[in-house]
């Protein structure tokens, strides 16, 4: 089961409304058997542009993240389970990125061009293509002269 | 006077000089000598240090939650997102800074064509007019 984060934003209500909601969400998750790690709140803030949802014009929103292990499978029926509660304004689901080891390669891509790697494939591959300001048409007649009118 | 003095000191110091350096390498054998002064694997103590990007300096993994982070990627007027040469990220992070500022203004989290006001006094992390490479336009 991939560890997913799902993004909610909840429509301005008081604390026992929000509470219900966030009960009927989590289980809503629960029933299509996947497993929730945390809850972040971001709290209650303005959004930084207006959205309407179910025909109703939201400028503030409550902001959630829930931290799931769900199947894909599950994920979609979320989704459209979701888009049909009246409470949230707005949905997003993102896979968990891994921590890569990464090293920075800042000190290469300072270089000067022709030391950069990318550069020196570039020229690698103009030399293997025709160079078009010193390509001549060859007409391959076995003369000496072109036969007819230019 | 005071010239040919001056001039007459020079010339005898030099000549002992000479003479002492004659008599020094009568004694000294030469290929002794030169192992002595032979140049010494060392590493380069001048080599400078390797240069990093600021997020993998302070080994930062940008996430789209921590969109006041994002925000100083952003440009205060049209909240555009300033490029490489701008910036000074290496290669990867630049790609995840913007991926990640593209998911925050997808979630509400950021605006798109401005910067929020309480995030206009943060600290400049780079310079906007003085690129590393210069601009497109
Ligand atoms: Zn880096």
């Amino acid at each position: 089961m991939p560890t997913y984060e799902l993004a909610l934003m909840l429509r301005t209500m008081p604390k026992p409304e929000l509470k219900t909601t966030l009960t009927r969400i989590s289980h809503a998750i629960f029933n299509s058997g996947g497993i929730i790690r945390n809850i972040e709140n971001l709290g209650f803030r303005a959004m930084p542009y207006k959205t309407s949802s179910h025909s109703v014009v939201h400028r503030e929103a409550n902001y959630f993240v829930f931290k799931i292990d769900t199947a894909t499978q599950a994920v979609a029926d979320l989704k459209e389970e979701y888009s049909r509660d009246v409470d949230i304004i707005r949905q997003r689901v993102y896979k968990v990125q891994e921590k890569a080891d990464h090293k920075c390669t800042l000190e290469e891509e300072l270089l000067p061009a022709a030391y950069r790697e990318d550069v020196q494939k570039m020229i690698e591959l103009g030399k293997t293509q025709v160079n078009r300001f010193t390509y001549k048409f060859k007409y391959n007649s076995g003369l000496d002269y072109y036969p007819f009118q230019k | 006077m005071a010239l040919l003095k001056s001039l007459s000191i020079r010339n005898i110091f030099s000549i002992t000089h000479r003479a002492a350096v004659s008599s020094l390498r009568n004694y000294t054998t030469p290929a002794v000598a030169e192992d002595d002064d032979s140049p010494v694997d060392i590493v380069n103590p001048y080599k400078k240090e390797r240069r990093q990007c600021i997020l993998c300096k302070l080994n930062i993994t940008p996430d789209y939650k921590n969109y006041r982070l994002l925000s100083q990627f952003q440009s205060p007027y049209t909240g555009r997102i300033y490029g490489r040469h701008i910036t000074g990220l290496c290669k990867a992070k630049q790609a995840l800074v913007e991926s990640e500022i593209s998911k925050a203004q997808n979630c509400a989290y950021l605006p798109y064509y401005y910067k929020d006001k309480a995030f206009l006094k943060d600290p400049k992390l780079f310079d906007p007019e003085n690129p590393i490479r210069s601009h497109r336009f």
